[in-house]
Protein backbone atom coordinates (compact mmCIF):
# COMPACT_ATOMS: atom_id res chain seq x y z
CA UNK A 1 0.00 0.00 0.00
CA UNK A 2 2.50 2.55 1.03
CA UNK A 3 4.85 0.77 -1.48
CA UNK A 4 2.52 1.15 -4.03
CA UNK A 5 2.50 5.00 -3.41
CA UNK A 6 5.77 5.70 -2.82
CA UNK A 7 5.92 4.07 -6.55
CA UNK A 8 3.53 5.79 -8.19
CA UNK A 9 5.32 9.19 -6.27
CA UNK A 10 9.03 7.84 -8.35
CA UNK A 11 6.84 7.66 -11.86
CA UNK A 12 4.90 11.22 -11.63
CA UNK A 13 5.96 12.45 -14.44
CA UNK A 14 8.01 15.38 -13.90
CA UNK A 15 9.91 13.42 -11.05
CA UNK A 16 10.90 10.87 -13.64
CA UNK A 17 12.12 13.36 -15.79
CA UNK A 18 14.01 15.30 -12.62
CA UNK A 19 15.53 11.52 -12.19
CA UNK A 20 16.93 11.71 -15.56
CA UNK A 21 17.71 15.25 -15.83
CA UNK A 22 21.17 16.96 -17.05
CA UNK A 23 21.11 20.06 -14.74
CA UNK A 24 18.11 20.12 -13.19
CA UNK A 25 18.63 17.60 -10.31
CA UNK A 26 22.41 19.06 -9.46
CA UNK A 27 20.22 22.21 -9.25
CA UNK A 28 17.72 21.30 -6.67
CA UNK A 29 20.54 19.60 -5.13
CA UNK A 30 22.38 22.75 -4.98
CA UNK A 31 19.29 24.38 -3.69
CA UNK A 32 18.66 21.79 -1.09
CA UNK A 33 22.33 22.71 0.26
CA UNK A 34 21.53 26.25 -0.11
CA UNK A 35 18.30 25.89 2.28
CA UNK A 36 20.51 23.47 5.09
CA UNK A 37 23.26 25.86 4.62
CA UNK A 38 21.07 28.91 5.61
CA UNK A 39 18.95 26.79 8.56
CA UNK A 40 22.56 25.42 9.95
CA UNK A 41 24.15 28.94 9.58
CA UNK A 42 21.36 30.81 11.20
CA UNK A 43 20.95 28.35 13.85
CA UNK A 44 24.13 27.76 15.45
CA UNK A 45 24.97 31.95 16.09
CA UNK A 46 20.98 32.04 17.36
CA UNK A 47 21.57 29.48 19.41
CA UNK A 48 24.99 30.10 20.97
CA UNK A 49 23.98 33.85 21.69
CA UNK A 50 20.94 32.48 23.56
CA UNK A 51 23.98 29.73 25.34
CA UNK A 52 25.84 32.97 26.40
CA UNK A 53 27.97 33.70 23.96
CA UNK A 54 28.02 37.63 22.65
CA UNK A 55 25.99 38.76 25.34
CA UNK A 56 26.80 42.37 24.84
CA UNK A 57 24.77 42.03 21.77
CA UNK A 58 20.87 42.22 22.13
CA UNK A 59 19.59 38.95 21.80
CA UNK A 60 16.70 40.35 19.89
CA UNK A 61 19.19 41.31 17.09
CA UNK A 62 19.91 37.55 16.24
CA UNK A 63 16.25 36.30 17.46
CA UNK A 64 14.44 38.65 14.72
CA UNK A 65 17.07 38.20 12.03
CA UNK A 66 18.56 34.70 12.32
CA UNK A 67 14.83 32.96 13.27
CA UNK A 68 14.06 34.03 9.57
CA UNK A 69 16.60 33.11 7.65
CA UNK A 70 17.00 30.10 9.08
CA UNK A 71 12.99 29.59 8.59
CA UNK A 72 13.41 30.24 5.00
CA UNK A 73 16.25 27.87 5.01
CA UNK A 74 14.60 25.23 6.32
CA UNK A 75 11.73 25.57 3.61
CA UNK A 76 13.67 25.39 0.86
CA UNK A 77 15.34 22.46 2.33
CA UNK A 78 12.17 20.77 2.49
CA UNK A 79 11.20 21.63 -0.80
CA UNK A 80 13.59 20.62 -2.51
CA UNK A 81 14.67 17.87 -0.18
CA UNK A 82 11.04 16.27 -1.14
CA UNK A 83 12.19 16.55 -4.85
CA UNK A 84 14.79 14.62 -4.20
CA UNK A 85 13.57 12.22 -2.38
CA UNK A 86 11.04 11.67 -4.54
CA UNK A 87 13.09 10.60 -7.53
CA UNK A 88 13.75 7.48 -5.27
CA UNK A 89 11.15 7.40 -2.82
CA UNK A 90 11.19 3.67 -2.32
CA UNK A 91 14.98 3.36 -1.00
CA UNK A 92 15.10 6.89 0.69
CA UNK A 93 11.68 5.34 2.57
CA UNK A 94 13.26 2.20 3.75
CA UNK A 95 16.66 3.66 4.81
CA UNK A 96 16.97 3.63 8.15
CA UNK A 97 19.06 6.54 7.94
CA UNK A 98 16.30 8.70 6.02
CA UNK A 99 13.60 7.52 8.77
CA UNK A 100 16.13 9.24 12.00
CA UNK A 101 16.80 11.72 9.79
CA UNK A 102 12.71 12.86 9.08
CA UNK A 103 12.23 12.19 12.85
CA UNK A 104 15.02 14.04 13.66
CA UNK A 105 14.32 16.80 11.56
CA UNK A 106 10.45 16.83 13.09
CA UNK A 107 11.50 17.10 16.55
CA UNK A 108 13.98 19.95 15.76
CA UNK A 109 10.64 21.88 14.41
CA UNK A 110 8.97 21.21 17.44
CA UNK A 111 11.75 22.05 19.42
CA UNK A 112 11.90 25.15 17.56
CA UNK A 113 8.10 25.86 18.03
CA UNK A 114 8.48 25.46 21.79
CA UNK A 115 11.40 27.76 22.26
CA UNK A 116 9.42 30.46 20.45
CA UNK A 117 6.65 29.72 23.18
CA UNK A 118 9.30 29.65 26.02
CA UNK A 119 10.42 33.13 24.52
CA UNK A 120 7.32 34.81 24.57
CA UNK A 121 6.05 33.93 27.60
CA UNK A 122 9.83 34.57 29.57
CA UNK A 123 9.05 38.01 27.76
CA UNK A 124 12.74 37.89 27.34
CA UNK A 125 12.70 40.92 25.02
CA UNK A 126 12.49 43.00 28.18
CA UNK A 127 15.30 41.51 29.94
CA UNK A 128 18.42 43.12 30.78
CA UNK A 129 20.95 42.75 27.91
CA UNK A 130 23.66 41.10 29.57
CA UNK A 131 21.11 38.68 31.60
CA UNK A 132 21.55 35.09 31.06
CA UNK A 133 18.52 33.01 28.95
CA UNK A 134 16.39 31.09 31.40
CA UNK A 135 17.51 27.39 31.58
CA UNK A 136 14.38 26.47 29.74
CA UNK A 137 15.58 28.77 27.14
CA UNK A 138 19.23 27.47 27.34
CA UNK A 139 18.24 23.84 27.34
CA UNK A 140 16.60 24.41 23.86
CA UNK A 141 18.65 26.07 22.34
CA UNK A 142 21.09 23.25 23.27
CA UNK A 143 19.05 20.71 21.86
CA UNK A 144 18.57 22.81 18.62
CA UNK A 145 22.16 22.87 18.72
CA UNK A 146 22.28 19.01 18.79
CA UNK A 147 19.59 18.27 17.12
CA UNK A 148 20.13 20.41 13.54
CA UNK A 149 24.28 19.45 13.17
CA UNK A 150 22.98 15.53 13.37
CA UNK A 151 20.74 16.53 10.89
CA UNK A 152 23.08 17.59 8.45
CA UNK A 153 25.42 14.77 9.25
CA UNK A 154 23.08 12.01 8.75
CA UNK A 155 21.75 14.05 5.82
CA UNK A 156 25.34 13.54 4.94
CA UNK A 157 26.07 9.83 5.57
CA UNK A 158 22.63 9.01 3.71
CA UNK A 159 24.55 9.27 0.30
CA UNK A 160 27.34 7.03 1.12
CA UNK A 161 25.32 4.09 3.07
CA UNK B 1 35.43 31.66 29.86
CA UNK B 2 33.72 32.42 26.51
CA UNK B 3 36.82 32.39 24.59
CA UNK B 4 36.99 28.91 26.22
CA UNK B 5 34.00 27.22 25.04
CA UNK B 6 33.83 28.76 21.68
CA UNK B 7 37.51 27.20 21.35
CA UNK B 8 36.41 23.57 22.55
CA UNK B 9 32.72 24.22 19.85
CA UNK B 10 35.46 24.82 17.15
CA UNK B 11 37.29 21.61 17.79
CA UNK B 12 34.05 19.46 18.12
CA UNK B 13 33.51 21.47 14.87
CA UNK B 14 36.50 20.32 13.43
CA UNK B 15 36.56 17.05 14.44
CA UNK B 16 32.97 16.36 12.90
CA UNK B 17 33.70 17.72 9.79
CA UNK B 18 36.74 15.28 9.48
CA UNK B 19 34.52 12.48 10.54
CA UNK B 20 32.06 13.39 7.79
CA UNK B 21 34.34 13.89 5.21
CA UNK B 22 36.70 10.69 6.23
CA UNK B 23 33.47 8.59 5.95
CA UNK B 24 32.90 10.61 2.64
CA UNK B 25 35.25 8.40 1.11
CA UNK B 26 32.16 5.78 -0.95
CA UNK B 27 30.39 6.71 -4.11
CA UNK B 28 31.42 9.64 -6.03
CA UNK B 29 34.48 9.68 -7.42
CA UNK B 30 36.85 6.35 -7.56
CA UNK B 31 38.21 6.94 -3.88
CA UNK B 32 35.93 4.23 -2.55
CA UNK B 33 37.14 1.34 -5.22
CA UNK B 34 40.61 -0.27 -5.63
CA UNK B 35 42.95 0.85 -8.36
CA UNK B 36 42.99 -2.14 -9.71
CA UNK B 37 41.42 -3.10 -12.86
CA UNK B 38 38.41 -5.25 -12.87
CA UNK B 39 36.77 -6.95 -15.20
CA UNK B 40 33.34 -9.08 -14.73
CA UNK B 41 30.69 -10.59 -16.93
CA UNK B 42 27.35 -11.26 -15.79
CA UNK B 43 23.56 -11.56 -16.88
CA UNK B 44 21.50 -8.47 -16.03
CA UNK B 45 19.12 -8.42 -13.39
CA UNK B 46 17.38 -5.20 -12.76
CA UNK B 47 18.42 -1.97 -14.03
CA UNK B 48 17.95 1.78 -11.84
CA UNK B 49 19.01 4.99 -14.06
CA UNK B 50 18.95 8.16 -13.47
CA UNK B 51 20.66 10.45 -11.29
CA UNK B 52 23.04 10.35 -9.33
CA UNK B 53 23.83 7.66 -10.77
CA UNK B 54 22.72 4.51 -12.61
CA UNK B 55 22.61 0.95 -10.99
CA UNK B 56 22.80 -2.13 -12.76
CA UNK B 57 22.61 -5.38 -11.27
CA UNK B 58 23.90 -8.31 -12.85
CA UNK B 59 23.87 -11.96 -11.88
CA UNK B 60 27.46 -13.75 -11.89
CA UNK B 61 27.30 -17.18 -10.83
CA UNK B 62 24.48 -17.03 -8.43
CA UNK B 63 25.57 -14.13 -6.86
CA UNK B 64 24.37 -10.61 -7.22
CA UNK B 65 26.54 -7.58 -8.21
CA UNK B 66 25.99 -4.16 -8.46
CA UNK B 67 27.46 -2.02 -11.12
CA UNK B 68 27.09 1.73 -11.16
CA UNK B 69 27.11 3.16 -14.62
CA UNK B 70 27.17 7.00 -15.02
CA UNK B 71 24.39 9.79 -14.25
CA UNK B 72 21.78 10.45 -16.99
CA UNK B 73 24.02 12.49 -19.67
CA UNK B 74 27.03 10.29 -18.95
CA UNK B 75 24.92 7.38 -20.15
CA UNK B 76 23.18 9.28 -23.59
CA UNK B 77 26.52 10.50 -24.45
CA UNK B 78 27.88 7.28 -25.36
CA UNK B 79 24.01 5.84 -26.52
CA UNK B 80 23.59 3.08 -23.14
CA UNK B 81 19.83 2.85 -23.56
CA UNK B 82 17.60 1.49 -20.67
CA UNK B 83 16.63 -1.01 -23.83
CA UNK B 84 20.13 -2.13 -23.77
CA UNK B 85 20.09 -2.71 -20.30
CA UNK B 86 16.95 -5.26 -21.12
CA UNK B 87 17.23 -8.60 -18.39
CA UNK B 88 18.88 -11.41 -19.22
CA UNK B 89 20.92 -9.78 -21.53
CA UNK B 90 24.58 -10.53 -20.88
CA UNK B 91 27.47 -7.58 -20.00
CA UNK B 92 30.74 -7.04 -19.50
CA UNK B 93 32.01 -4.23 -17.17
CA UNK B 94 35.43 -3.00 -17.03
CA UNK B 95 35.91 -1.12 -14.15
CA UNK B 96 37.04 -0.68 -10.39
CA UNK B 97 35.36 -2.87 -7.61
CA UNK B 98 34.44 -1.27 -4.02
CA UNK B 99 37.33 -1.50 -1.73
CA UNK B 100 35.37 -3.04 1.04
CA UNK B 101 35.91 -6.52 1.75
CA UNK B 102 32.91 -9.19 0.37
CA UNK B 103 31.16 -6.31 -1.33
CA UNK B 104 29.85 -6.82 -4.92
CA UNK B 105 29.66 -3.52 -5.68
CA UNK B 106 31.46 -2.11 -9.34
CA UNK B 107 32.04 1.15 -10.51
CA UNK B 108 31.88 0.91 -14.18
CA UNK B 109 34.69 2.60 -16.86
CA UNK B 110 33.67 0.88 -19.98
CA UNK B 111 30.67 -1.49 -19.81
CA UNK B 112 30.87 -4.27 -23.13
CA UNK B 113 27.15 -5.46 -24.65
CA UNK B 114 27.28 -7.75 -27.77
CA UNK B 115 30.22 -7.03 -28.53
CA UNK B 116 30.18 -3.05 -28.78
CA UNK B 117 31.94 -1.19 -26.14
CA UNK B 118 30.34 1.64 -24.64
CA UNK B 119 33.20 3.54 -22.98
CA UNK B 120 31.44 6.06 -19.84
CA UNK B 121 34.98 7.37 -19.25
CA UNK B 122 37.09 7.98 -22.50
CA UNK B 123 39.45 9.82 -20.36
CA UNK B 124 40.32 6.56 -18.13
CA UNK B 125 42.15 3.65 -19.24
CA UNK B 126 39.66 0.30 -18.85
Amino acid sequence: MIEQALVSVENLAFVSALRNSTFMYPLVNAGHILGVSMLVGGIVPLDLRLLGFWRNYPVMVFVDVLRITSAIGLGLAVFCGALLFATAAVDYAASPLFQAKIVLVLFGILNALILGRVFKQGDIRSLPMEAPMPVAMRAGAFLSLAVWISVLVIGRLLGYF
Amino acid sequence: MPHVRFFHLLCFAVLAAFFAASTAQAHHGWAWATDEEFEITGVIQSVRLGNPHGEVTISVDGEDWVVEVGQPWRNDRVGLTREMLSQDREITVHGHRSAKEGERLVKAERVVIDGKDYDLYPDRES
